[in-house]
């Protein structure tokens, strides 16, 4: 059965992933907001640019995070001079989440927004709406279902990360391992069950989470066919 | 007072639009594509590209000039977009909650705005649920509880068949008479314009056409209405009555002594109102009595105006108190040699008559 280690791996990873899309979804929403208002040129390019950690291999995107924050970086000097340190602690694990998972945060949520008929923003901001005050008051309601499908998206993306998360926090036991680097880890060893064992338990949990967002989208489909 | 000269590019001309206007409501006509609605969004602050002035009263809302730009959500102009535009996840209270914020007196406001549109009813259901006259009525109200200085309302009622129209004008005339509010209407129907407006503007390509009184430019002489897409049928409304005794054939009572055949309709049942549309065209004239003839409705009736529009004739004729217009060529009129007061015999076929409500 499931023992401690594995629950406390569990514990680690759920956490980081929480973290990881706490701190992307308000940049989330606002750039899939930029995006649905803006058109044009730009436009294309900020989007190919924001989706580049979806097709890029992680250890790649790992590697350029590791660039930008090693104590020759530009990041790194100032954080060094800050006095914090990234690299190969749990924080590092967090911003490899982040920076994967940003993407598939981003598109359902500017769909979403994108949906939004303009004609209502139009008719709050005469009834003395802010810009602000419609977004918040007719966009994000009526956007809901989007932000919670990018938000689930985003949660589960974090919870399966690998490449970028071994090359900037590497794989120690206790500090920085999730459950995608355990799993690797008891496999090398050729401890296949206690492996197999977390790969049932992210089975089950990303097996919710989607769940939960094909129930959303299947509501929807309803609700609209009516 | 409304001050208005401003200039915005749209995508196949440039909206130039000067006019200035002591009217309580104004009502702007013109063919699909003109600019009407445009103008409404300039007015409202919703087209910040816009370059010109506009003066509400003593309100300057932009000036160009002095890079004058009040934002929309400053200008207390209140807009009804053509559909209603109710926000989908507030109850009716909501939406018309949605702009008391700003609102002075705000309960007073509520309460006026619900009382008004008589909404009293709807105020715990969703916009999903309501029908097209009641949607229309709660972005009335709510446009009205946010104590607006000026109401744009683009085409309130052209969504809505005749009868439901006929439900909600009298709403549109208690806000303009009652709530002494100043408004702007967008409409494609002249009938609508002349009933509603003190003032009539014409837009073509982005520019006015003309202005004026609406009895007086929209007549049908003046206006080129078939060239400004603008409906004119004849309107047509009376009691319907079955005739038992003649294989239940259906009659539409408009007055003692004055009923035409209308195609029958299962549904009818005596008494119930009827309001048919007859195009202009869809009328024959005769300048003598008819013996015998297959069409079930002849008319006497009078010649009152005759108007020439573009090659043809727009001919009114008055039968007691009902009023008719036929279009006829130029040559059909020489030839019935018809003068203002002469006696004619109209003939309606019950197919041409349409049922709206």
């Amino acid at each position: 059965m499931i023992d401690h280690e594995d629950f406390s791996i569990l514990l680690f990873t759920l956490r980081i992933a929480a973290l990881s899309t706490a701190v992307i979804l308000p940049f989330g929403i606002f750039s899939a907001w930029a995006l649905a208002r803006s058109g044009g040129g730009a436009r294309g390019l900020v989007e190919t640019a924001l989706s580049l950690p979806l097709v890029l291999p992680p250890t790649a995107v790992g590697l350029l995070l590791l660039e930008l924050l090693s104590r020759y970086g530009f990041v790194g000097r100032l954080l060094q001079a800050l006095g914090t340190e990234i690299v190969f602690t749990w924080k590092a694990v967090v911003l490899a989440t982040a920076v994967m998972s940003f993407p598939l945060l981003v598109r359902p949520v500017r769909a979403a927004f994108e949906e939004v008929d303009p004609q209502l923003i139009n008719v709050a901001r005469t009834l003395g709406a802010t810009p602000m005050a419609a977004f918040a008051r007719v966009t994000i309601p009526l956007s809901w279902r989007g932000i919670l499908t990018g938000t689930i998206l985003a949660f589960s993306r974090s919870l399966g990360e690998f490449g970028a998360t071994i090359m900037i926090a590497g794989n120690i036991p206790g500090k920085t391992q999730t459950m995608a680097l355990a799993i690797f880890s008891r496999a090398e060893l050729g401890d296949d069950r206690a492996a197999m064992r977390l790969v049932a338990l992210t089975a089950v949990i990303a097996f919710a989470a989607i769940w939960t967002t094909e129930i959303f989208a299947q509501r929807r489909t309803r609700r609209i066919a009516h | 007072m409304i001050d208005l000269d401003v200039s915005l590019p749209l995508d196949h001309f440039r909206l130039e639009v000067a006019l200035r206007t002591d009217a309580q409501s104004l009502a702007i006509l013109g063919p699909s594509g003109a600019g009407k609605t445009s103008i409404l969004e300039v007015i409202a602050g919703l087209r910040p590209s816009a370059r010109g002035r506009l003066r509400i009263g003593e309100h300057v809302l932009m000036d160009s000039r002095s890079n004058l730009w009040v934002r929309p959500e400053h200008r207390r102009v209140g807009y009804v977009p053509q559909n209603a535009a109710l926000f989908p996840h507030l109850t009716v209270e909501g939406n018309v909650r949605f702009g008391l914020a700003r609102a002075s007196g705000q309960g007073r406001c509520f309460d006026d705005a619900v009382n008004t549109l008589e909404i009293a009813r709807l105020l715990h259901r969703y916009p999903a649920t309501l029908s097209g006259g009641e949607k229309q009525r709660v972005a009335l109200a709510r446009a009205l509880a946010s104590s607006p200085r000026l109401l744009l309302l683009d085409e309130p009622l052209a969504a809505l068949d005749v009868e439901l129209k006929e439900r909600i004008f009298p709403y549109l005339l208690r806000i303009k008479d009652d709530a002494h509010l100043r408004t702007i209407y967008v409409t494609h129907n002249t009938g609508e314009a002349i009933a509603f407006a003190d003032e009539a503007v014409i837009v073509r390509a982005g520019r006015i056409d003309q202005t004026g009184p609406p009895a007086e430019i929209l007549s049908p002489a003046v206006a080129r209405l078939s060239d400004l897409g603008l409906v004119s049928d004849n309107i047509v409304s009376g009691r319907l009555r079955r005739d038992r005794s003649r294989a239940g054939m259906l009659f539409l009572d408009i007055e003692a002594g004055l009923s035409l055949i209308v195609p029958s309709v299962t549904s009818a049942k005596d008494g119930d109102k009827g309001v048919y549309a007859l195009p202009e065209e869809d009328v024959l004239v005769s300048s003598a009595p008819l013996v015998a003839i297959s069409a079930r409705n002849v008319i006497e009736a009078q010649v009152a105006q005759i108007a020439l529009v573009d090659s043809d004739a727009v001919v009114r004729f008055t039968s007691a108190g009902l009023q008719i217009r036929a279009r006829l060529t130029g040559a059909a009129l020489s030839e019935l040699c018809l003068q203002i007061g002469d006696r004619a015999w109209l003939i309606i076929k019950s197919h041409s008559m349409r049922k709206l409500g």
